[in-house]
């Protein structure tokens, strides 16, 4: 016989189990799929967010790996379906400019992302946070260069000649550094082209990806590059012997940020995601394994690895910020340029 | 009409109502062709008509500027130029190589022969991608062969032999072998052998045999040999990023930095149409002339 006691419970059991279904009626808890890399930075999001700090909520993350570009091209795809395919969606500053661009994710704000007031002032956009950061420096093999250049002009020197390798994917990145060597800047490209026709004809070596780079730097074939300080750090401590010089110039910033798309099916565990992005353990954990910089205030870093991974209050002052507008709209002059100028 | 007459229409009668009668067999083959192919291409070539804008990457648009503007700039006119020399240079390699390989297999009589076919095959069981990191680590600078012949006091310095053409053709072609190797083999079991001991019996050298007999009655299966590869080089991607390196370009690497790294979706969809026609009219037009000069049906 089922007493009144027992039936109110099964009621309330049911009416739980419904409500569970209901998109919406539980914040912050099922699947959320992460649109990611993969190597080092998914394995520690995987390790310093997903299972320390959102498991224990009822959250599951699932990785979507791939790299930036691919994703980039999935965002901009899905953006007119209903549902998308990520609930969180990780890009460089410049990815998220161009696909913010087209209105395909959720607003930020700290009612949906708590720890939002930690984050540092400059480095907050509308419609993502700031995981990670580092700046764009020049790499070199401190036993083979006793005398480093000290700008970006200075690189161009003839004496290094078929000595600098770039990567191929960081082409942007490269063109800025040229802009920046042959005296333009973050809005004004029109030197890079001239000063990468100058660094062509000293034999620069381009490989097609940072890890053919890294290879390159190893075995000695060449012996500077451009490159994040972060990656620099990380290369080290992978034992090849570099060091590092923030030009005189300035080094370019460069942000890994994270965004809920709009049609994310579930936003609550993407914001809750991006909340736990910004934890400072986490954060201070991704410093020490990967190099890159806090983007909150509350996260402290030992002395000796602040020292290997952070700016002088110098070199902070020369930091510059890309101009993402005009990044954008020169994008297509810029691969062209590099395309079938630089590499033709 | 004779009676035996009125038999066979009637035989061919009742044979053309079977056929009819499961024509509807096709159906499923058609349709999924027809959504998964037909229907994105069409899409595409929507797409391709459309303008590009950095800010809002595309706008709707009813132009062929796209398809004009790629066909006059010589960057992509040279990499059209090297795709098809690659692609034929690389069929007509894989062809040679394959033929003497094809006809051993296509003659094997033993009872291990359906291993060998399986270790024929056993290379496209590993992806393009795998296979070419396998290439990198013995072309590279700290490559086994560079290292070998540092050893042996070949060299004193270690090779280029990486982010060069010549990668990339050796690594199409361990690519696409099996294809020609199986295609070809297939045709040439069933040319009677007899054929050859006839050709010998009337003073036929070997050269010779190969020349007017194998050759022409293989003609079918390297007809289909080399349209499949060519048009699998004409598409070659991994291989020619990842051997051919940044400076060495190809169409399907080109589409691809079109569409992704620059997000001109209109001029990459432009140029995935144009590899398309090159494509094509180089398949039609060869297989016609070489149907006309083995009689091919």
């Amino acid at each position: 016989m089922i007493s009144r006691r027992h039936f109110l419970s099964a009621g309330a059991g049911a009416a739980t189990m419904l409500a569970s279904r209901v998109p919406g009626a539980h914040a912050a808890s099922g699947q959320v799929v992460v649109g990611t890399w993969g190597g080092d930075y998914g394995q520690l999001l995987s390790d310093l967010i997903d299972k320390p700090l959102l498991t224990p909520k009822g959250i599951e993350v699932l990785q979507d790996v791939a790299n930036a570009d691919p994703r980039k091209t999935k965002l901009l795809a899905e953006r007119q379906s209903r549902r998308g395919s990520m609930d969180v969606a990780c890009l460089s500053d410049s990815d998220h400019y161009i696909v913010a661009g087209t209105d395909a994710f959720e607003a930020v704000d700290g009612a949906k992302v708590s720890r939002l007031d930690k984050v540092f002032p400059e480095l907050r956009t509308d419609t993502a946070i700031p995981h990670i950061y580092s700046a764009q420096v020049i790499l070199y093999n401190e036993n083979l260069v006793k005398a480093p250049p000290t700008s970006w002009a200075e690189l161009w020197d003839p004496k290094w000649r078929g000595r600098i390798g770039l990567a191929d994917i960081l082409y942007p990145a490269n063109t800025l550094a040229a802009a920046l060597a042959g005296g333009g800047g973050v809005s004004n490209y029109d030197p890079a082209e001239k000063k990468l026709m100058e660094l062509r004809s000293l034999d620069v070596k381009i490989y097609p990806s940072n890890e053919a780079l890294a290879a390159g730097l190893k075995s000695e074939e060449v012996w500077f590059t451009i490159m994040w300080l972060a990656r620099g750090f990380m290369w080290k401590k992978a034992g090849i012997p570099l060091s590092h010089v923030v030009p005189r110039e300035g080094a370019v910033s460069i942000v890994f940020e994270a965004s809920v798309p709009r049609n994310a099916r579930n936003k609550d565990g993407g914001f809750a995601y991006l909340d736990a992005m910004l934890d400072p353990k986490a954060q201070a954990a991704f410093a020490d394994k990967m190099g890159y910089v806090p983007t909150v205030s509350d996260a402290v870093l030992p002395e000796d690895l602040a020292k290997q991974v952070s700016l002088s209050e110098a070199d902070r002052a020369r930091l510059l910020k890309p101009d993402y507008k005009y990044q954008t709209e020169r994008a297509q002059r810029t691969l062209d340029f590099w395309n079938k100028q630089f590499k033709g | 009409m004779t009676v035996t007459d009125k038999t066979r229409d009637k035989g061919a009668a009742k044979v053309n109502f079977a056929v009819q009668g499961v024509a509807f067999l096709v159906l499923p083959a058609c349709l999924l062709v027809l959504a998964l192919l037909i229907g994105p291409m069409i899409l595409m070539f929507r797409i391709s008509l459309n303008r590009f804008s950095p800010t809002q990457l595309m706008i709707e648009a009813f132009s062929f500027d796209n398809y004009a503007r790629a066909a006059a700039d010589p960057y992509y006119q040279e990499i059209i130029l090297t795709t098809l020399g690659m692609a034929l240079l690389c069929t007509a390699l894989t062809l040679v190589i394959a033929f003497p390989a094809a006809y051993w297999v296509g003659r094997l009589e033993s009872r291990w022969k359906s291993l060998v076919v399986i270790a024929t095959l056993f290379p496209l069981l590993v992806g393009n991608v795998v296979r070419s990191a396998g290439w990198m680590a013995l072309f590279s600078r700290e490559g086994l062969i560079n290292a070998v012949l540092l050893k042996v006091r070949v060299i004193s310095e270690p090779l280029t032999l990486m982010y060069t053409p010549k990668a990339v053709v050796f690594g199409i072609i361990a690519v696409v072998l099996p294809y020609m190797i199986l295609t070809i083999a297939s045709v040439i079991e069933s040319i009677p052998r007899d054929l050859e001991d006839a050709a010998a019996n009337l003073g036929a050298s070997g050269l010779q045999t190969f020349w007017r007999v194998i050759l022409p009655l293989s003609a079918p299966g390297v007809a289909a040999g080399s349209i499949l590869v060519f048009v699998l080089c004409m598409n070659t991607y991994a291989t020619a990023v990842l051997l051919g390196g940044p400076r060495f370009k190809m169409m399907a690497p080109a589409i691809f930095d079109q569409f992704v790294r620059g997000n001109n979706w209109p001029m990459g969809a432009a140029l995935a149409f144009m590899l398309l026609a090159v494509t094509m009219s180089f398949t039609i037009f060869g297989s016609i002339a070489f149907a006309r000069r083995y009689r091919v049906r």
